[in-house]
Parts: C-alpha cells; structure tokens; sequence
C-alpha cells in the first residue's frame, strides 16, 4: 500500500512515514497542499494521504477540497492528522471530504486503530509495533 | 477584550499538556521534571488570534536542543542533527504545544504557523502563564502570553 504523507515539519513527516512503513507501507513526503497534488499529477496515487491542516502554500483543507473534486482520485483515503482539535474544524475536514482525523500528538497505536477502521491495515502488519 | 490567560488556563493544566506532547514525540519515558528557573536560549512560538489572541513560546536551553532533535527524529547517539532539523523540531514542538492549548481556551480560534527565533515575549504580566521544567538536566521553559501590547524582548529567556 503508499501512502502520501504531508506536512510542513519534516520531523513530522519523518515519524508518520516511520509508522506507516512498520505498518508495511511505502510512503513519499510532501511539504505542503501543492506539492502533494504534484505528486498525484505525476501519476503516484496512494491508497492514504496523511495531510497536516496548518501548512504554507496550499493548506490541508483546500488540499482535501482538490482532491475531491477530482474523480481520479476518488479511491485515496483522506486522513487529517493535525493539532487543530476544535470541533468546528473537525467538522469542516470530515465535510470537506476528509475520512479520519488524528489530532497531535498521536501514538503508533492510534494510527494503527484509524487504518483498521479504514480497512487499510496491511494484513500481515501487526498493529502498535511499528519501526 | 478577553480575559487574561492566568484566568483561562493554570501552570498545572500547561504542564500536564507539556507532558502528553513529550511523552508522544519525545519518547514514552522521558520526563519533563518542574524546575522553577529562568532559560535562556532559542524559542519558537506559534501564534493564536480568536477571543483569546497571543503566544505560545518554547524556549529550551541551547545545551538540549540538539538532544532533543536527536530524540524526537529518532537518530542513533552518534548521529548530529543538522541546524534545519532542530529548527525543524523547535518549531513542530510549539505547533503542538500551541495547538493543544488552544483547544482548551474560549474558541474558535486560529492557530498560525510556528517559527523560530527570538519570541515575541513580554515583561512578565497578569496575561502571561509561564512554566519551566528540566529535561535530561536541560532546561526549556513554556510560555502562554497576551498580545494586547506590543511585544518586547525579553532578555532572560531569549537570547540575542
């Protein structure tokens, strides 16, 4: 399975691609809304993109909205993963398209849980041990 | 004009917030311990605007940041974070921070983008809520401040 991973803290990026990768995931970065839709463009798919909301550039809202406005990508799964925690912003992500939302900071084992929900666990990962 | 944070959120609140953050990205066992002492050295904030408008400051003292880049970029002992990457961690570290205790003041309310540098903090007042803690003998300070004046410098958390 890929998955998108997007934020603008390479940090971020880094502990999410980890986690996603001992969950047997291949992943590429993006550093902002923009920069994920050129990866999509280019023609890499991911079955879950990992958006942060606050980013530069283009941010995870209007990323989501992009994404679904493009039949093409109907099949990617779209999981915020963010600090914004009101409800109103929840809210917003979920109507804007969005599927999960994780609030930071998160553990191995919440993500793990969101992807079983989503049905996009890898069978042969094991769930709360990742790299 | 809101209430002064002093009003709105407590040191122990601040802490326990502190310390969920740390124990997430930072490492399960690693403990934030109170040390009620001035720091100095680099910050990085992020700003809040909503009935509530200010800053939330991280400051940690210059001898820990590259351990705590180490730390929470996972890198062997030996391995050097580079200046971008403890920049890197600074500021997703107030982004956090930031982002958690906005969620427990009056909303809605926006978080903006966390930088790093010398923060916008003021002389100490009523609308400031400061909490300072040791990490692996380096201490870091946490600072929750109004904007409803212009910001100044201060010299004993920030330096030059």
């Amino acid at each position: 399975m890929r998955a998108l991973v997007i934020d603008d803290s390479r940090a971020m990026r880094r502990i999410v691609a980890s986690i996603l990768e001992g969950f047997g995931y291949e992943t590429r970065p993006a550093g902002h809304g923009r920069e994920a839709l050129d990866v999509l463009e280019e023609g890499w798919v991911p079955d879950l993109a990992c958006i942060d909301w606050n980013m530069p550039v283009m941010d995870g809202l209007q990323f989501v909205s992009a994404v679904r406005a493009n039949p093409a990508w109907r099949q990617v799964t779209l999981m915020m993963v963010t600090t914004e925690s009101e409800h109103g912003q929840i809210v917003k992500a979920l109507a804007a398209g969005a599927h999960e939302y994780v609030i930071k900071p998160f553990t191995a084992d919440a993500i793990a849980d969101k992807l079983s929900l989503l049905g996009l666990m890898p069978a042969a990962s094991s769930p709360g041990v990742p790299a | 004009m809101s209430a002064p944070i002093t009003a709105l959120i407590d040191g122990e609140t601040v802490t326990a917030v502190a310390g969920e953050v740390w124990s997430a990205l930072v490492g399960e066992e690693e403990l934030l311990l109170p040390r009620a002492v001035p720091v100095d050295g680099p910050s990085s904030w992020v700003t809040v605007t909503g009935p509530w408008d200010g800053v939330v400051v991280l400051t940690c003292a210059a001898s820990g940041t590259a351990d705590l880049a180490r730390s929470v970029l996972q890198l062997d002992d030996d391995e050097q974070p580079t200046a971008e990457d403890v920049d890197d961690v600074l500021r997703e570290l107030a982004n956090i921070l930031g982002g958690n205790v906005k969620s427990l003041l009056p909303g809605p309310s926006a978080l903006g983008l966390p930088e790093t540098g010398p923060a916008p903090l003021r002389a100490e007042d009523e609308d400031t809520c400061r909490v300072s803690a040791s990490w692996r003998g380096h201490d870091l300070a946490i600072t929750i401040q109004g904007a409803s004046e212009a910001p100044a410098t201060t010299t004993t958390e920030v330096p030059k």
